[in-house]
């Protein structure tokens, strides 16, 4: 890096970045804050009321399965993916021929919008008419009615993120599996180490960094799924997949509960915000090591 | 050797699980294909019907559904708009954190990551006050806009670490040739660091083109881009599978193309991003 100075100009080359993001997250933060201490629900009504949005949520049962099933689906789908992608990314690094198509194909998902996703789910899920149903019936086994009940819903749209985003935990690992110096994975074939030995004892502790930033992002951005549920289930049956941006959405434009609809906002920021700063810390010290 | 024999089996199967792996990615995609083509009795028909006579009426009402044309070139104006504001905006930023020392760097640095990081409804409903009342509301401007939040720090982030990789020795050369800092990131920053800058572009033209949560909350008749129009689908009332499949693929083609066109730069800006950070 070169010798960092110090000069007046490098205000003005951030002055557009600081206004930009003044406008489009601090004075929204400021906002949201602000308007979870009234009782506004688009109206004229407009009353300072203190801490009572906060108590009549925490008081909800409804808050309280919204967030843990939002939690859920995060843990599960970040996992999930994780494990698939990691797993795939070492199988297509064994790969001689073909690579590059390979790697192409696998990206594939990332391109499709989640919305596109959600859809076309519902056509291959659907319980009567899809195909993934007829399959298995073909092969004998029970039908799932997916999207349509309490107890497969949740299941089904963790399911349906893991085919969107594993491509994006397989290309970085893969890359990053391409990336490592080769004395090590020498060293460890001199000491008689088999693959999975070499997999594990060597090759993805050396992804250690590599491997916690794709942790934090699939984490945060699985806390905040919203068009794969809207697009599915919209947060049914009854509530079994209802997130916190879900709730967000319904509690602001279906009710107009705007107040509320902020509260719940501000509670999740606060929750995000506190994982990505534990997290970040985290990977100071990883990188320290 | 016993070692090759059990490589060359491990090789094998390798290539079975990719295989597998790549028939269940694209399996939904082609489906969704071919329900596109197919009439609503075929598309319901039980057993699916693999080969079937294909028809282009689903992608013909398209042009005639409302709105729909103009919600895909709504999408194409957002992502234009919202993609040079990232860009340019992000290249004097990353140069200015990449080149300069200075009080508030690092806060700056976090600020950039919690603003990427903000879950879309703490900004969409305090936007959407915002916007009613100065008249920006349903804009490809306004819109193009508050992508920014999310945009900018990934712009940054990515721009920044391709400014890395620039040779100190050529900056060092611009400044004993007698660049001020505008002449040095224009004449070797910026070329050098091009297919950097084109990779994040993309990148970002990606994540415009499908973002879905905030262009529903903030446009209405006029900017509705093509998310919003595909979402519109949804429901259990109108099983118009055909038309939604239709629309779905005409959504994704433009992403699709520019993936088989751009793959290269698309892992580069993913990996680089990650892997140096």
């Amino acid at each position: 890096m070169p010798a960092a100075a110090r000069n007046r100009v490098v205000y003005f080359l951030i002055a557009p970045a600081v206004l930009i993001l003044a406008v489009t997250s601090l004075y929204p933060a400021v906002f949201s804050f602000a308007l979870s201490f009234f009782n506004w629900n688009w109206g004229v009504q407009f009353d300072f009321i203190g801490l009572r949005n906060y108590v009549d949520l925490f008081r909800s049962a409804e808050f309280w399965q919204v967030l843990y099933q939002t939690f859920l689906f995060a843990v599960l789908a970040t996992a999930l993916e994780l494990v698939l992608g990691v797993a795939l990314a070492v199988v297509v690094d064994r790969l001689k021929f073909g690579q590059s198509i390979i790697r192409t194909l696998l990206l594939t998902p990332l391109m499709v919008s989640g919305i596109i996703v959600a859809l076309m789910s519902k056509i291959v899920l659907d319980p009567m008419l899809g195909i993934v149903n007829y399959v298995l019936i073909s092969l004998g086994m029970a039908p799932s009615p997916f999207f349509g009940t309490t107890a497969t819903a949740m299941s089904t749209v963790i399911m349906v993120d893991a085919w969107w985003q594993t491509a994006f935990v397989f290309i970085i690992v893969l890359a990053g599996l391409q990336s490592l110096p080769q004395e090590p994975l020498e060293a460890a074939r001199v000491d008689g180490a088999d693959g999975f030995q070499t997999l594990f004892r060597v090759k993805l502790p050396m992804l250690r960094t590599v491997l916690f930033t794709i942790l934090i992002f699939r984490t945060i951005d699985t806390l905040k799924v919203f068009d794969i549920i809207f697009g599915t289930t919209g947060g049914g049956p009854q509530i079994a997949t209802e997130v916190m941006q879900t709730l967000a959405y319904r509690k602001a434009f279906s009710f107009l509960q705007m107040s509320e609809a902020m509260t719940v906002m501000v509670i999740f920021s606060v929750i995000v915000l506190a994982i990505s700063l534990v997290y970040l810390r985290l990977e100071e010290r990883l990188e320290e090591d | 050797m016993v070692s090759s024999r059990r490589d060359q089996l491990e090789r094998t199967l390798a290539y079975l699980i990719s295989l597998a792996a790549i028939l269940l990615t694209l399996f939904p995609i082609v489906w969704l294909l071919s329900v596109s083509l197919k009439t609503q009795r075929d598309a319901f028909a039980m057993p699916p019907k693999l080969i079937f006579e294909p028809i282009g009426d689903h992608f013909l009402g398209l042009l005639e559904r409302p709105g729909f044309v103009e919600a895909f070139m709504n999408s194409v104006n957002v992502t234009a708009l919202g993609v040079f504001f990232a860009i340019s905006i992000a290249i004097f930023a990353s140069y200015g954190i990449h080149r300069f020392r200075f009080r508030g760097k690092k806060l700056f640095g976090v600020w950039l990551l919690l603003a990427y990081m903000l879950p879309e409804f703490l900004f969409i409903i305090p936007m959407f006050v915002l916007y009613q009342r100065i008249g920006w509301y349903d804009t490809d401007f306004g819109l193009a806009l508050v992508y920014q939040v999310h945009s900018l720090p990934f712009a940054v982030w990515l721009i920044r670490s391709f400014f890395k990789e620039v040779p100190r020795d050529l900056d060092d050369a611009a400044r004993i040739d007698g660049c001020n800092h505008i002449r040095t990131l224009r004449h070797v920053y910026i070329p050098m660091a091009a297919p950097g800058i084109a990779a994040t572009a993309i990148l970002t033209a990606i994540w415009i083109w499908n973002e879905l949560t905030i262009a529903l909350s903030l446009t209405f008749r006029e900017t509705q881009t093509i998310t919003v129009a595909v979402a519109s689908f949804r429901g259990y009332t109108s099983i118009n599978w055909g038309q939604m499949a239709a629309a779905s693929i005409v959504a994704i083609l433009p992403m699709l193309v520019f993936a088989i066109f751009a793959q290269k730069y698309i892992v580069k800006g993913l990996t680089l991003g990650s892997l140096k950070g």
